[in-house]
């Protein structure tokens, strides 16, 4: 996105605003004009965040989180990309599921998280396949129309040169079509965290969502704070892994 | 948040290359499987594969339906629900598309502004809510104010990206003939934008109903969201699937009445 490359072009600058931000926050905790109640002063929440983090106490909500969200996430995306070439390929398959698909889609996933819990109880496969539901559509759709939007060339010579189907599917239509599925695992990576976050802290038993919530309900606004720290730089770190891994997977992308 | 890109909008039915018209009858076997699907359920439960007090027949839970909407409740919820997303989702309409022009145009406010947006974006909604709850409370304050944020991000992107990838020729053209800012603005900028910021709008659209059931989910005391966690705590499973499918129908319609009003508005969408 061209205004992602735009903050980066202005390189140090980006971080200015931000600096500022913080300062001014910081400044006004310490002059008290902030409650410092409602909201404790920067350098009070990256104490409590360092303080979780060398403690590793940080390790095991993180991994609960990071766990069912990443089952779910792999699932979704095999699953997604899968079912996006089926129905791009085959007519018969996309008369069958379009009707399905497109009745599922519209259904806010958040929605069914007190629907899963009831009907698959509280635990780690509700979370799964809570995970699986947010994200598997914006894959599958994004595959589809990646497929469908490939060069006919392309295919006509892979039949011209009488490749099998097999083939055809591995060889031409996944690689061409890459460059959608990435992009539809991009978005489903935000779709599924925030489901995994939400699922935690209406299941309430562990994870970074149930440590925020729950830390604000006892009003230990510094803990709430410091849990969201993990939270975006959780976030963060996923988006980058993910832009890394797709600039290997995809070198030509936005070059074309 | 992150969810800020969702291709939510984008349907099967519309590729980028085109829409792909279907034989009429072609969706048959299609309907044939959800109508088979369903009445495996309805079988399942009654035959009692399955047994659980949480897998209700699909008749118990139409009729679940029927009696929803008869009572009203469940519209009393969602009138409370809607009201929530389109407050939320107008001033998310304002805040983004004049920022994401006023940023696309000015260098000074994008570099001082641009990186707190970024930063704020890949938040996940959920987790902005508890310290949100702590300085406007849980009533309608906070759940229109969340709304409005998650809407903000997809339409301030599509306006800023449109804005910025006008062609230029046609700028120096406006400014070659002198026209005045404002004209620039109305006559050349938004033009030229809306059906980058209309994509935006259809993002929001069906994300501004899904914020304000899951704000009202966290810190409610009505609206579906909170309808459906009393029901889930009532276990009232049947009365639950009915809320959820009217909120998808909901959710469907919204977006169906969109593309309409959009193939209404901007009969160029599309055709770029």
């Amino acid at each position: 996105m061209s205004h992602r490359s735009e903050a980066r072009g202005m390189g140090l600058w980006s971080l200015a605003s931000p600096a500022l931000v913080l300062c001014v926050w910081e400044l006004a905790g310490r002059l008290g004009w902030t409650n410092p109640i409602l909201l404790p002063r920067p350098l009070q929440i990256i104490e409590v965040f360092l303080g979780l983090v060398s403690s590793g106490a940080v390790l095991s909500p993180l991994l609960h989180t990071v766990g069912l969200f990443m089952i779910g996430y792999v699932i979704a995306s095999l699953l997604g990309t899968a079912l996006g070439i089926a129905m791009a390929t085959s007519q018969t398959l996309y008369g069958l599921l379009e009707p399905l698909v497109e009745s599922l889609r519209p259904i806010p996933k958040p929605a069914l998280v007190p629907v899963l819990f009831l009907f698959l109880g509280i635990g780690k496969a509700t979370m799964i396949v809570l995970v699986v539901l947010a994200s598997v559509f914006p894959v599958l759709i994004s595959t589809f129309q990646g497929v469908r939007g490939l060069d006919p060339v392309l295919l006509e010579t892979a039949r011209t040169l009488q490749i099998s189907r097999s083939r055809t599917i591995f060889s031409v239509i996944l690689p061409a079509s890459l460059p959608m599925i990435l992009a539809g695992m991009r978005v489903a990576l935000g779709l599924g965290l925030v489901l995994v976050i939400l699922a935690e802290m209406l299941a309430g038993e562990d994870g970074i969502g149930f440590r925020i919530l729950d830390h604000e309900r006892s009003f230990q606004v510094r803990e709430m704070f410091a849990w969201i720290v993990v939270l975006v730089a959780l976030g963060g770190a996923m988006m980058k892994l993910f832009e890394i891994a797709e600039r290997r997977l995809v070198p030509w992308r936005g070059r074309s | 948040m992150t969810a800020a890109d969702i291709p939510d909008d984008a349907s099967i039915g519309r590729t980028r290359t085109g829409t792909v018209r279907l034989r009429p009858g072609s969706r048959a076997p299609g309907v044939l499987l959800i109508v088979a699907l369903l009445l495996l359920w309805e079988l399942s439960s009654r035959a009692g594969w399955i047994v659980s007090a949480y897998w209700p027949p699909v008749s118990h839970i139409l009729a679940a339906a029927v009696a929803q909407l008869a009572g009203g409740e469940i519209l009393v919820s969602l009138a409370a629900t809607l009201r929530r997303a389109a407050i939320g989702y107008v001033a998310a309409s304002v805040a983004g598309i004049a920022l994401g022009i006023v940023l696309a145009r000015n260098r000074a406010l994008r570099c001082g502004l641009l990186p707190l947006i970024e930063i704020v974006r890949p938040m996940p909604t959920p987790a902005i809510i508890p310290p949100l709850i702590l300085f406007l409370g849980v009533d309608d304050a906070l759940k229109i104010f969340i709304v409005a944020l998650a809407s903000f991000f997809p339409i301030f992107t599509t306006t800023f990206v449109g804005v910025a990838s006008i062609d230029d020729t046609l700028i120096q053209t406006a400014r070659t003939f002198r026209i005045s800012s404002t004209r620039m603005l109305y006559g050349v900028v938004l033009p030229a934008t809306l059906p980058a910021i209309a994509a935006g709008l259809r993002t929001a659209t069906s994300l501004c109903l899904v914020v304000a059931v899951l704000s009202e989910m966290i810190a409610g005391s009505s609206g579906v969201g909170y309808y459906l966690v009393e029901m889930q705590y009532a276990m009232r499973p049947d009365l639950m699937y009915a809320a959820v499918f009217y909120l998808a129908l909901t959710g469907y319609a919204l977006n169906r009445g969109f593309l309409a009003l959009e193939a209404r508005l901007i009969p160029w969408m599309g055709k770029t």
